[in-house]
């Protein structure tokens, strides 16, 4: 399954979005990349249809996304939130399970099948043993594991995931991108994430799309798309991009 | 979860009707146990016990039995709203009164019971000008009602303005109509007949099927507005089926019985305490504890002095401590 974006436009108040033309293939990872206030997170929630775009569309399969009704979308699209604030305190596996929420008529309850897809998706994240735990008691990161979860839960071929590593140690954010990388390759889901670290990208991303104040600068394979002069153009320092054993990195 | 709920559904069905046996007896006529006992199996086989005083079964049937159906089905509902409301706008301190549907509802009952008389339906009216209170307030609250304190306080507002139409429906009734007004307004079963039962039990229980039916959605409904689209929610449309359908058994329940405040409230807070938040367990036992709760607080209501004290003013005394301490201890996460 495929994203396409043609001609997409975005206004809230000042903020103006405009992307022309782009894609993103099934079995790859692209990392939405710039600087704070680039309209990183607005261009992510557009793709999944979470904010109502003022012109141009997002084609899914050739089909406009405004087409889908919700649930027709959210079987397609899961959408991983940078954080989770339910006042309620769920047990992990009871939040999971709302996952499932898209494969449900609004009457529903979810079966005994809906259960078994929801500890799976657990399984997958390595968060089998917290499956009773109230979610208010995972760490930070175990929080985001759970919030994955959900989007496996709700089993679709696209992935949207805002900024999935910010406020984790270095343990914890390679884990969680190791988990997503596999989920492009081996599951071969069709991923977008948003990030802000530029040597996680460069060293997971299949793709980058580098944005800055609403607009798409560059976009291709990580190498390409990263250069000197953009960086420093972009970030109005002076970074150096270093080749050490075998691999790109950031020096600022 | 699936072993656990087997229980508490049992639990849930069980002990309001069993409050409900035991409470037959409650009353300023006594009725011995045993004759209680004769007199409800001479109810079913009248052949039987016929020597019993017919005045047993007068009270039994149409004082005390239209009475305990209707604290039931009141309580059941207004505290099953209370839960759906919470879970509706991601805050445990929501309720039908903080919203100003109790406000809105007792209103439209007096105002129908005064310019209209007994016999014409008071829900009607009731029911109209709680959507009108809980759409004023959802409106001037605006894109913030999801935080606590502007809602709160526009809930205040709404209910004050209410209170003050209220206040002028009550200076303009006759001497008649005030009497019935008074104790109403307190929030009393007192006056309940089979009426009554027949004509809001009705709607307060399909608004209650309602809710149980959603009780799973309300999981989902209680994300935040962009999770719960990217999960596929409809969100608009399911936020007012569940505003419509609060508001509904709100105001049937507050038509018949009074405002009767902050059941919506304590009920299912104390049962997240006990259960946790997932609202498969909450709804149907919320209902059950509000059932359970009013049945009770009417029993006491009834008890306490040789003279009756309104139901709404126990709740109320009861309620609003158990308001303040969650307000004061409010934190991010809830349970």
């Amino acid at each position: 399954m495929s994203i396409r974006v043609r001609n997409l436009a975005f206004d809230y108040k000042d903020f103006r979005l405009r992307v022309a033309d782009l894609g993103f293939e099934r079995s790859r990872l692209t990392a939405i990349v710039g600087p704070n206030g680039a309209g990183k997170t607005t261009f992510l929630k557009c793709l999944g249809s979470l904010l109502p775009i003022s012109a141009g569309a997002v084609m899914v399969d050739d089909r406009d996304l405004v087409r889908f009704k919700n649930r027709e979308r959210a079987r397609r699209i899961g959408y991983v939130p940078q954080e989770h604030g339910s006042v309620f305190n769920y047990a992990v596996l009871d939040f999971v399970l709302l996952g499932r929420a898209a494969h449900l008529p609004v009457f529903a309850m979810p079966s005994a099948d809906d259960e078994r897809l929801a500890r799976e998706a657990l399984d997958y994240v390595g968060l089998r043993m917290f499956a009773e735990r109230p979610i208010a008691q995972l760490s930070s990161g175990e929080r985001r594991l759970a919030l994955i979860a959900r989007a496996l839960a709700q089993a679709t071929e696209i992935l949207l995931m805002d900024e999935p590593t910010t406020f984790l140690d270095m343990k914890h954010e390679v884990e969680i991108l190791d988990l997503v990388r596999r989920l492009a390759r081996e599951a071969g889901k069709t991923v977008v994430c948003t990030l802000h670290n530029l040597d996680m990208a460069l060293k997971y991303a299949d793709t980058m799309v580098f944005m800055k104040a609403g607009a798409v600068l560059a976009a291709g394979p990580p190498d390409s798309v990263l250069s000197e002069a953009l960086l420093e153009r972009v970030y109005d320092i002076p970074i150096r991009i270093l080749a050490v054993d075998g691999r790109r990195v950031l020096l600022r | 979860m699936t072993k656990r709920t087997g229980w508490w559904t049992l639990l849930a069905v069980l002990l309001p009707l069993l409050i409900l046996i035991l409470s037959l007896a409650v009353g300023s006529y006594r009725i011995p146990p045993k004759d209680l006992v004769h007199t409800v199996a001479g109810l079913i086989s009248p052949s039987r016990h016929p020597d019993l005083p017919p005045a047993y079964k007068d009270i039994l049937l149409h004082i005390r039995l239209p009475r305990l159906l209707l604290a039931l089905i009141v309580g059941a509902a207004l505290s099953l709203s209370g839960a759906a409301l919470q879970a509706l706008f991601k805050n445990p301190l929501v309720n039908e009164y903080i919203l100003g549907i109790s406000s809105g509802a007792g209103f439209g009952a007096a105002l129908s019971l005064v310019f209209l008389g007994r016999g014409f339906p008071p829900q009607v009216a009731a029911f109209g000008f709680a959507l009108l209170a809980v759409f004023a307030v959802l409106t001037i609250a605006g894109r913030s009602e999801s935080s606590v304190v502007p809602l709160l306080l526009t809930g205040v507002v709404v209910s004050a303005f209410f209170q003050a139409l209220l206040a002028l429906v009550v200076y303009f009734a006759s001497p008649y109509a005030l009497q019935t007004l008074f104790f109403w307004l307190m929030g009393n079963l007192a006056l309940a007949t089979w009426r009554d039962v027949l004509l809001a039990g009705p709607v307060m229980l399909a608004a209650a099927g309602v809710l149980i039916l959603l009780r799973w959605r309300l999981n989902v409904l209680s994300m935040s507005e962009t999770e719960a689209r990217s999960l596929g929610v409809h969100v608009r449309r399911e936020k007012i089926l569940v505003i419509l359908v609060a508001t509904l058994a709100t105001a049937a329940a507050t038509s018949v019985a009074g405002i009767i405040g902050w059941i919506g409230l304590i009920g299912p807070h104390l049962v997240r305490m006990a259960v946790g938040a997932e609202n498969r367990r909450v709804i149907p036992l919320s209902a059950a504890f509000g059932a359970c709760f009013l049945m009770l607080a009417d029993d006491a209501a009834r008890m306490a002095v040789s003279f009756e004290i309104p139901v709404g003013i126990f709740t109320s005394i009861l309620g609003i401590p158990v308001f303040v301490y969650l307000l004061v201890k409010a934190k991010k996460v809830w349970l």
